[in-house]
């Protein structure tokens, strides 16, 4: 494959900067004779900042890709009602890439050489990331991601990748164990799909229940194109105390019913990610064996009682209720315990934007640099989900992590981890890296 | 470099947010699917016992039409065409400029819901529309006129369809294969350049180009036999679906073929998103790795899969003519029998799409509703979000999936009926042309309850 190398794009920048200065000129002109008129004409004729967004439209990804469009259509509209990003309007240029690696590394390519963005945004899918990420680098795009993945705070991408609106999976997982020892049992069983996700959380909690003086009895590996579980059941050690699940993909709901007909009203307690039910209503026929069960959510879906007025701004914004289902049509319900990534790593990146006085792709390095150098970010409009604490040496952003019970068909917030319960040992310094 | 290397071999300890979706799947197997799909394939079979029992000629008059006004009026299809020409000119400009956004700009929503979805099947369903809304006879007459020319160069006739049949696979294969079908300004290309290539063929051959080498137009003209509205006598005509096949002219071997490959490029469509076919690629569904690196399996997958199907029918009707005695060869029978599973492709070819059609088709209302992406808003939709809510919801995904089966069994009856009429118009030993019926018979209760399988198995994409 050819790859365009960086000199070039000193020139576009040369090119951009005269351009840029023609206009100011000009407007500087318009300005002198028609005060009034100019400054607002100058404000809407700026060049826009174009943000990449890399979008999973299509393949599997597709329906994360819808929610986390709309998210970042609200998040753009209400920086660009706010004024932009230093006096420029946001432009989301949004290209598919198919849920696809490849097209993922091609999508940041177009990015940056055909439509002029000055950064890419929004990627979710790990295997999207880690296969885009690389491109990102060698083509100097800052690219902020919007994944969970550890990737990015092991220390396996680069300079120009950032994930400073989401908490990875690491944190997440060994966030939980605290409250599971504590409340529900340090005799665990975990049922987890046997691929790279379900790993991470077989490592991850293992290591965070050990550390809380529990153990984990038995790890049940399904293999990921099983449809049915009744058979693996069995093998869950009868001294289990909870039982740790993260199963995704259709299967799902069979996995809750029969593990319903297998244990019937005396389960142990049953602790899981949202992610297996993102997009599905919790009360949903079928998954009435939930009831009592407890799940990771990394923003409660449900609206609670104590919900912040920025919890209710961020809903109102991207359209959606009360049940986090959007209010066009409450049975269509969002992913809400990721989406909100999309809308604060936007306001993240224009908090970069106004700090590093952002002006054009010249300044990119300088944007990485005043990310790198944030570090508390309160609650806030910008920040709906919570608290959050970013590494600039890791790129990784730390967050509070929610706890829930299904009670009576919703999700009810148990218990809300500190950002110190989700921090462990830096894994690898980026700052150290070269731009 | 060592970052690009590193990431190959982590990439496949530490993918992470690799979900397939609950949602629709999901539900669709806590369905009682098994019971569906026997239901299915027995109406299939019971249809089977009930013509043996029935009278012989029962069949024949179900398909008999009923002529209505006679066909006249102005001539206005080459307008309706050069128009549908500028429209295309137009999606093509939209294509290269619009969004890059595949379900915002409407060059990827025309083709992929619009045209392939949609006006397929209405010409299966209704009749044939693609003689006013094709893009090429319109400019093609009007060139003629303008310049006075004729066209130079006749057609080959030794070629018969088989251009048709090869262009045919290339289109399957980039509906399939191809890493990045609906990517706006991709498709727009192609679309554009195919768009020239055809009218060029048109001037240089003649309108025989166009029912011989133009897929598209192969494809139409075929699903048209099974349109509802016909002509017979010279009269506009209507009768059940499949009436213009028992009355349609005899057909070569190679759109026989053509008509195969319809149905198991379809089929194959279906089957490489299943569980099942990831298995057999050693591809973990959960974490399907992108249309990219399936390429291959996907090109040769559909070369086996029609071939088997090919293969599978050439056996039955082999099987049947030498029960029933018959002495015919065996590609005057291929080319009888052939045009009676065009019900099972079109069945098939809605059923597939029904759920693309209901989400796909909101991105459509949406596109129509600001088609030059300024900011319009037509139809009052500015405000309106996509769904797919009725994906997560279990009783609206029990009637989605019963409609889609029912579509499948639907088309395979009258597949069954089709296959009978056209048994009884060329035997004269009833009791033998029955016998003969019983292989083919079988192979269609058996795709029935493939096609039903497809719909209920688990996918990964």
């Amino acid at each position: 494959m050819s790859t365009p190398k960086n000199r070039p794009e000193t020139k576009t920048t040369g090119t951009t900067t005269r351009r840029g200065a023609m206009k100011t000129l000009a407007a500087g002109l318009g300005a002198a004779s028609l005060p009034m008129w100019a400054r607002y004409s100058h404000a809407q004729t700026a060049e826009p900042i174009k943000i990449g967004f890399q979008v999973h439209r299509t393949g599997i990804g597709a329906a994360y890709g819808r929610w986390y469009g709309r998210t970042t259509e609200a998040a753009a509209k209400l920086i660009n009602d706010g004024g932009g990003i230093n006096g420029r309007m946001v432009e989301i240029v949004a290209e598919d890439d198919g849920t696809d690696p490849k097209r993922g590394a091609e999508v940041v390519e177009k990015f940056a050489n055909q439509h002029g963005c000055d950064i890419a945004f929004g990627t979710l899918f790990s295997h999207v990331v880690i296969g885009s990420a690389p491109r990102a680098g060698e083509l100097k795009m800052p690219y902020f991601v919007v994944s969970e993945g550890h990737h990015v705070a092991s220390g396996m991408l680069n300079r120009y990748t950032l994930q400073p609106g989401i908490t990875d999976v690491k944190s997440q997982v060994q966030a939980m164990a605290p409250f599971v020892a504590q409340n529900l049992g340090k005799k665990v069983t975990m049922v987890f799909p046997d691929f790279a996700f379900g790993h991470d959380h077989r490592d991850f909690f293992t290591q965070a229940i050990e550390a809380q003086g529990g153990e984990v009895l038995a790890h049940i590996a399904i293999p990921p194109s099983e449809t049915s579980f009744t058979k693996y059941f069995p093998k869950i050690p009868r001294e289990t105390e909870v039982l740790y699940h993260v199963m995704v993909g259709p299967a799902v709901l069979t996995f809750v019913k029969e593990l319903g007909e297998f244990f019937g009203p005396a389960r142990p307690e049953m602790f899981g990610f949202i992610d297996s039910l993102e997009a599905v209503a919790i009360d949903s026929p079928g998954l009435e064996y939930l009831e009592g069960t407890y799940f990771w959510e990394g923003n409660p879906r449900h609206a609670q009682a104590d919900q912040s007025e920025h919890d209710k701004f961020f809903r109102a914004a991207v359209g959606v209720n009360d049940r986090g289902a959007s209010i066009s049509d409450p049975s269509d319900v969002s992913t809400y315990a990721h989406m909100f990534g999309c809308w604060e790593t936007l306001h993240v990146i224009k908090a970069g934007m106004e700090a590093s006085g952002y002006a054009g792709t010249q300044d990119r390095a300088a944007l990485i640099e005043a990310v790198e150098a944030m570090t508390d970010m309160p609650e806030s409009r910008a920040h709906p989900q919570g608290a959050k604490l970013f590494n600039g040496k890791t790129h990784q952003v730390f967050g509070h992590q929610y706890i829930s019970k299904v009670t009576g068909g919703k999700l009810l917030r148990v218990h809300t981890t500190s950002i110190e319960d989700t921090l462990y040992p830096d894994e690898t310094d980026y700052t150290t890296q070269p731009f | 470099m060592r970052a690009i290397a590193l990431g190959g071999i982590l990439v496949v300890l530490m993918a992470r947010a690799l979900w397939a979706h609950a949602s629709e799947q999901g539900f669709v197997l806590l369905l009682p699917t098994d019971a569906y799909i026997a239901a299915g394939g027995a109406t299939v079979a019971v249809t089977v016992v009930l013509l043996a029992l029935l009278p012989e000629r029962l069949a024949v008059a179900l398909f008999r039409p009923v002529t209505m006004m006679r066909g006249r009026g102005p001539e206005l299809r080459h307008v309706t065409s050069v128009l549908a020409a500028v429209g295309l000119g137009v999606l093509v400009w939209r294509g290269l400029s619009g969004s890059r956004d595949p379900l915002v700009n409407p060059m990827p929503l025309f083709v992929w819901v619009v045209w392939w979805i949609v006006m397929v099947s209405v010409q299966g369903l209704i009749g044939n529309h693609w003689r006013w809304s094709n893009p090429w006879t319109g400019p093609a007459a009007l060139l003629g006129r303008l310049t006075g020319m004729r066209a130079p160069w006749r057609y080959p006739r030794k070629l018969g369809v088989w251009p048709g049949v090869a262009l045919f696979l290339a289109f399957a294969g980039f509906l399939l294969a191809d890493p990045a079908p609906a990517d706006p300004a991709r498709l727009a290309v192609i679309v554009g350049l195919y768009w020239h290539v055809t009218l060029a063929g048109l001037l240089v051959f003649g309108p025989v180009w166009m029912v011989r080498a133009e897929p598209l137009t192969v494809l139409m003209r075929a699903y048209a036999r099974m349109g509802l509205l016909g002509r017979a006598r010279g009269r506009i005509a209507i009768g059940l679906s499949g009436w213009q096949v028992v009355r349609g002219p005899k057909i070569g071997l190679g759109m026989a073929v053509f008509i195969l490959l319809m149905l198991g490029s379809g089929s194959f469509d279906g089957l490489n998103e299943t569980f099942w076919w990831m298995g057999l690629l050693g591809i973990n569904p959960l974490e399907f790795p992108g249309r990219s690196a399936v390429i291959l399996p996907n090109v040769v997958g559909l070369l086996v899969a029609n071939s088997t199907l090919i293969a599978g029918f050439l056996g039955c009707l082999w099987l049947g003519e030498r029960i029933a005695g018959g002495t015919e060869p065996l590609v005057a029978v291929f080319g009888r029998y052939a045009p009676t599973i065009l019900p099972i492709a079109l069945a098939y070819h809605i059923a597939h799409y029904l759920t693309s059609f209901l989400v796909d088709g909101q991105y459509v209302l949406r596109a129509l509703n600001d088609p030059l992406g300024r900011g319009a808003d037509l139809l009052g939709l500015a405000d309106y979000h996509v769904t797919t809510g009725f994906l997560n919801t279990p009783g609206t995904v029990k009637v989605i999936w019963l409609a889609q089966g029912g579509t499948v069994v639907a088309g395979h009856v009258i597949a069954i009926l089709l296959a009978h009429a056209v048994a009884m118009q060329h035997v004269r030993n009833t009791r033998r042309a029955l016998l003969g019926q019983a292989p083919l018979a079988l192979f269609m209760v058996l795709y029935t309850v493939f096609g039903l399988w497809l719909l209920a198995s688990p996918r990964g994409v």
